[in-house]
């Protein structure tokens, strides 16, 4: 029997050098570990309620860690500023070699802009979203604070080999992005956790026309899913991506013809209808007209599940001779600076800011929350991570999430509308 | 803190539904400090859970319990929750409570047994969890040698030192 995409990258990382299959618990040697914020205080704080009373004794290879401030950059408060400062120096008592601090962006963003994941990784981080560098063939995965205490002294962690779920798209790419109308989608007729656990592999006529900004929505929110892994093959925009980020050789992970899968599910996109998932679960997914009408006080586009390029080009786009309404605020937040600044150059940014747009800082910012938090009954459509209660403050405020056409429609509209009503060139 | 898997647990249960997410449990950026996620942990279900919970309480929860991101639910330790019992656990929820050591079973039918407020037992060593009123009980599942270790150890950076320095003392 053949192997999936998860039990080759675990069978190759497997510390005990033997093939595994599904079900089957190993130790894994680990190629990158990213830590953003938490590599700082609560490593100290681990370390220390473990007995290593000065901290973290070491590491286990400086060049394969990547530290990024993220969340907490720019410093929104004295006590963050001071954590930061923590963080450098532990960067510098470790010798860390690679450390991106002055720099605003989302961690996940940017280690893809770096090339600090590749195809057949194993690829770790301290973040849930960890799991979207299956975007470019990597095998990563969110792993938990104490988990990476572990790898940072050993390069080493315990897994369990995932069962894989083959997600088959086909149909026409429309001429805007529609990743997160598919995982929404996907998620309200399958179950927010049809995939707990598992590793997804994504395949079908559509995966060679979804752009790498796409894929990586759709790997990110493997997590919104309950899947450990969510993996596309490795094809030339994969290639075309990595060159000039990467010059390190990479092997793609390729699934066997005769894998074994827990089960397969098939989507044609020239189906699918526009969707928003409603307060205040990801599951939660219903057409977007049985939300029509609701009045909306705050739009969002931005995060690690969409502020890409794709995503607030088309906000752009639609918005050109339009305006947002009177009283929304529309918050676009670009993932990283490299984001940021393929938007400014394409003219972007000057079309959004024109017709009433807000331009946020790259980073968490918008979906995390630190900025744009809501108030006791309002409404805000957002094209980011989670919609849970009092995600954005306020438990009495309500959060829908949709992809980014139809967040930039009810911008427009000041209420959810299905897009093809306000948008008519579409 | 070691925890041992063997000693039985018994306590009066907290119900939740299916998808209770981390943001519900640990909503730290509205609550920055234990103190405060003390007073606040669970009130987005169940507004008297800080105010009402006991320590030695168990937490009994649907499917998916502890879903969104990898933020540890340390503050319900804190609390006093002796355990939690679930349906299903999300990957990472589970991973943050074998590697801080904290009792988290897996028990398929747990929601059927037993009802608000009444009592549970977990035997994990005969691997069923009892509601001593109705007599019902269900198997919980057990955990791999590996997980029972980290358990045993109290916890995943504590198993890291010991081997650390059992390497390092050669």
């Amino acid at each position: 029997m053949g192997q999936t995409m998860a039990e080759k990258l675990l069978s190759q990382h497997n510390l005990a050098g033997k093939p595994v299959r599904a079900g089957d618990i190993l130790e894994a040697r680990i190629d990158g570990a990213m830590c953003h914020y938490h590599a700082s205080q609560p490593m100290y704080e681990l370390a220390v309620e473990a007995g290593f009373k000065d901290g973290l004794p070491r590491v286990w290879d400086p060049e394969r860690i990547f530290v990024l401030v993220d969340h907490h950059q720019p410093a929104l408060s004295q006590a963050l500023a001071d954590e930061n400062m923590i963080i450098r120096r532990e960067v510098a008592r470790l010798g860390i070699k690679c450390f991106h601090d002055a720099e605003p962006g989302i961690a996940h963003q940017m280690m893809l802009d770096y090339g600090l994941a590749r195809p057949g990784e194993l690829v770790v981080g301290n973040d849930s979203h960890t799991i979207g560098y299956g975007a470019v063939n990597a095998g990563a995965t969110g792993i938990t604070r104490a988990d990476m205490f572990y790898v940072l002294l050993f390069g080493e962690l315990w897994f369990q080999v995932p069962k894989s779920i083959k997600v088959v798209l086909d149909g026409r790419h429309p001429r805007y992005p529609i990743a997160k109308d598919i995982i929404l989608y996907l998620a309200g007729e399958h179950g927010d956790d049809l995939a707990q656990n598992m590793s997804v592999e994504y395949s079908g006529s559509l995966v060679p026309e979804l752009g790498i900004d796409g894929r990586m929505c759709l790997s990110t929110h493997g997590v919104e899913i309950g899947a450990k892994f969510a993996m596309f093959p490795a094809d030339e925009k994969t290639r075309g991506f990595l060159k000039g980020r990467t010059d390190k050789p990479y092997e793609p992970l390729v699934p066997d013809p005769d894998a074994e899968y827990e089960k397969e599910i098939r989507l044609n996109v020239d189906d699918m209808p526009f969707v928003v998932a409603k307060p205040h679960q990801f599951g939660n997914v219903a057409p977007v007209e049985e939300a029509a009408g609701t009045r909306i006080q705050q739009a969002q586009i931005g995060s690690c599940a969409n502020g890409r390029f794709e995503d607030i080009e088309i906000a752009a786009r639609m918005l050109k001779g339009r305006k947002v309404a009177k009283g929304v605020r529309f918050l676009i937040s670009p993932a990283s600076q490299q984001v940021y600044l393929q938007c400014l150059k394409a003219g972007l940014i000057e079309q959004l800011v024109e017709a009433g747009a807000q331009v946020v800082t790259p980073g968490c910012g918008v979906c995390q929350p630190k900025v744009g938090f809501l108030s006791d009954g309002e409404v805000c459509i957002t094209a980011t991570t989670r919609n849970f209660k009092g995600r954005k403050g306020s438990l009495g405020a309500e959060i829908y999430l949709a992809g980014p056409l139809t967040v930039t429609a009810a911008a427009v509209a000041g209420a959810i509308v299905n897009p093809k009503e306000v948008f008519n060139e579409l | 803190m070691s925890f041992d898997l063997n000693r039985v647990i018994r306590g009066r249960v907290w119900k939740f539904g299916d998808s209770i997410e981390t943001d519900a449990i640990n909503p730290y950026y509205r609550h920055p400090t234990m103190e405060e996620l003390k007073q606040h942990t669970m009130e987005a279900y169940r507004p008297e859970f800080p105010k009402q919970v006991k320590p030695g309480d168990i937490l009994v929860a649907g499917r998916n319990f502890g879903c969104g991101s990898s933020r540890p639910g340390l503050v319900l330790r804190e609390v006093g929750i002796a355990a939690i019992l679930a349906e299903s656990v999300s990957r990472l929820f589970l991973r943050n409570n074998i590697a801080r050591a904290m009792p988290i079973f897996m028990a398929p039918g747990v929601t059927g047994i037993v009802q608000d407020g009444e009592t549970l037992e977990i035997d994990y060593r005969q691997g069923v969890v009892r509601n001593p009123a109705s007599g019902a009980s269900v198997a919980l599942r057990k955990f791999p040698p590996l997980i029972e270790k980290i358990f045993q150890c109290g916890g995943l950076p504590e198993f890291a030192r010991e081997r650390y320095l059992a390497e390092t003392s050669r």
